[in-house]
């Protein structure tokens, strides 16, 4: 009982984590990342890489660093981005949304394929397995209390990781990035640097894609290309609508409802009789549902953007003038033509 | 250069704030700019005008980056800018606005103001994370002034709401106070009078006399040739994508004959409206 509870707080951070990286590329700068979940596996593998000893017999992967925990996922973290300079120095400059959004698509599926075929790198289809449980000897930690101890690292790594986001999300540069996501000519008109902000916003978020990876092939102790199939994307993206897209809060809120309660819970449902794996289609197809019925009745998500208030800036509301322009109802309050052509 | 204007007894030079040369522009064939040539001199406002389609904003585009040209110069004081990308023709104080308002609708209309100063401590991720105390104190300083052009524009009561959610005048203004919460030394309206009422023209033409009065060079586009010889103090006139004539109004008026005959179509498209 304890194991499921754990299992499924675990999947809860650290979909708040993933989302989290979603978050900032999608929700606050606008780019429609749909190889996400590329830079996941990228960060999953290479923590794998960087914490496996180099003489694992049975498989084939480069590195074998034997980094301990937590150098092993930040190791990780830093290779996501590192693939993030890459992939937008591809895209980035050149496209538009749209195409960004389909170049990326057919990227993911490129890395994919080569993952799965290309042995050496991370052993192919088998992908890697037996990979050191973090903390297990210094804490002597069995298989159960394992899972215990590493949720709650996941809780504590993701808390911070929320910490350093709600600070970027809400300083000058988080502003930035949506003034970019809204209209990035005029982000540029008004002296923003529109390609490095976006590089920005794809590094910050491909480390959290990156270090969520991480985290995930330690919990399991394994990974392989059937954990990272393209539409897993869908699932985080899945999770950032149900939340709110621009609000970190609600990264945590579609992670509890989407992953853990949509997903994951209904794994420890008893089978149907005589329809074995029923559970496991009526819940992806439950992920679609609640999807688009979001879109269509509240496409905001469940916790909406913030509204940052003046006040927050520290200046002093002045009510006396809101009285004062009451005056101007007649320059602006009277119908106003759209601002169309001109004299036309 | 002054002390030898001053031996020879002319007139002050005046300085051009902005210069083009030869710009051109095609779309699949269309030349909507075609060697188009002028200057703004500064601290005045200069006026853009010419008919519908004469390639007016296509040079505003090519003027502040937002287009590239295919061929002509374009020079900021003594720099040449020619195809320089938007931001950093930003930077070196050359402002513009959108003829059909382009808010940052996500955003508060405060923080539309708050995202125009070019260079921000706060837009870097060291800043943020090592140095909080200085990207507060820099915002709350950016929001003062913000809220006081707020208030100057009469927006302070919609501070607090999403840009998208305003009516057409106030995103009108809201254009022009966001341009200049960027500190602007030369600012390109495009038709910030376009589509508003009456009184709001008034105010409109009064905030960029004040603009005037407190130093910022002003080149407008503006189809009502009423406004243009009440504010401007210099005109620029486009037609097929190039400069058909420049000079105060009334020179215009006295110009050739072909220029007064196709000043005169202005005109009455400009009576028209
Ligand atoms: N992005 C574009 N793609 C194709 N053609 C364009 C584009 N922008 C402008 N044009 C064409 O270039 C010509 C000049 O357009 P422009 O918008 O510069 O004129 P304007 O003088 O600003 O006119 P208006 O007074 O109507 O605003 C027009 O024929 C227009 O259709
Ligand atoms: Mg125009």
């Amino acid at each position: 009982m304890l194991y499921y509870v754990f299992t499924l707080v675990f999947f809860l951070f650290d979909y708040f984590i993933l989302a989290m990286g979603l978050n900032i590329q999608y929700g606050a700068t606008g780019i429609l990342n749909f190889a996400y979940i590329g830079f996941v596996a990228v960060g999953a593998y290479m923590t794998g890489v960087a914490g496996m000893p180099s003489n694992i017999t049975g498989q084939h992967y480069i590195l074998g660093l034997g980094l301990p925990f937590p150098l092993n996922t930040l190791f990780g973290g830093l290779s996501a981005m590192a693939m993030a300079v890459i992939v937008a120095l591809i895209t980035l400059r050149r496209l538009r949304t749209d195409y960004l959004a389909i170049v990326l698509i057919s990227l993911s599926l490129v890395l994919y394929d080569f993952c799965n075929n290309f042995v050496p790198l991370f052993n192919g289809a088998d992908g890697l397995y037996n990979v050191p449980a973090p903390l297990t000897k210094a804490l002597g930690l069995n298989v159960n209390s394992f899972i215990v101890v590493f949720a709650c690292v996941t809780g504590v790594v993701a808390l911070i990781l929320w910490f350093v986001m709600a600070r970027v999300t809400n300083a000058p540069l988080g502003r930035s990035l949506r003034a970019i996501r809204d209209d990035s000519t005029v982000a540029g008109a008004l002296g923003k640097d529109v390609f490095r902000m976006q590089l920005k916003s794809m590094l910050i978020g491909s480390f959290y894609a990156g270090i969520g990876g991480g985290l995930l092939i330690q919990f399991g102790g394994s990974f392989n290309p059937t954990a990272w199939l393209p539409g897993e994307t869908f699932v985080v993206f899945a999770v950032l609508i149900v939340g709110g897209a621009g609000n970190n809060i609600g990264m945590f809120v579609g992670a509890l409802l989407v992953e853990t309660l949509l997903i994951h819970l209904p794994a420890f449902l008893p089978e149907i009789p005589g329809h074995p794996g029923l559970i496991e289609y009526i819940d992806s197809a439950l992920v679609g549902i609640v999807l688009m019925v979001m879109l269509w009745t509240r496409p905001q998500g469940i916790v909406p953007e913030r509204v940052r208030r003046a006040v927050t800036f520290g200046v002093p509301d002045r009510p006396e003038i809101d009285a004062r322009e009451l005056g101007s109802a007649e320059v602006l309050g009277a119908p106003v033509a759209a601002a169309t052509e001109g004299a036309k | 250069m002054s002390a030898a204007n001053a031996t020879a007894g002319s007139p002050p030079l005046t300085v051009d704030a902005l210069r083009c040369e030869g710009l051109t522009k095609a779309f699949q064939g269309v030349h909507a700019v075609n060697g188009a040539a002028f200057e703004v001199p500064e601290g005045k406002i200069t006026a853009l005008i010419g008919p519908n389609g004469a390639g007016k904003t296509t040079v505003v585009n090519i003027l502040s980056g937002a287009m590239s040209s295919d061929s002509g110069r374009v020079f900021l004081g003594d720099t040449e800018i020619t195809n320089w990308p938007a931001y950093k023709i930003a930077r070196q104080g050359l402002l513009r606005t959108f003829q059909l308002s382009r808010e940052l609708g996500g955003l508060t209309v405060l923080e539309n103001l708050l995202a125009a100063p070019a260079v921000q401590a706060g837009d870097s991720l060291v800043n943020v994370l090592f140095r909080p105390g200085l990207v507060r104190r820099q915002e709350r300083e950016n929001a003062e002034r913000a809220l006081e052009l707020l208030e100057v524009y009469r927006l302070y009561r919609h501070r607090d709401t999403r840009a998208r959610e305003l009516s057409g005048g106030q995103k009108k203004l809201l254009e022009i106070a966001r341009a200049v919460m960027a500190s602007p030394k030369l600012l390109l309206l495009d038709e910030p009078m376009a589509g508003v009422n009456p009184a709001l023209i008034e105010v409109i033409g009064e905030y960029i006399l004040d603009l005037k009065r407190s130093g910022v060079t002003v080149m407008m586009i503006e189809h009502n040739l009423g406004i243009v010889e009440k504010i401007c103090d210099h005109v620029v006139v486009l037609a097929e994508g190039r400069t058909l004539a420049t000079g105060s109004m009334s020179e215009l008026r006295s110009n050739t004959a072909v220029v007064s005959a196709y000043l005169g179509e202005v005109i009455n498209a400009g009576a028209a409206h």
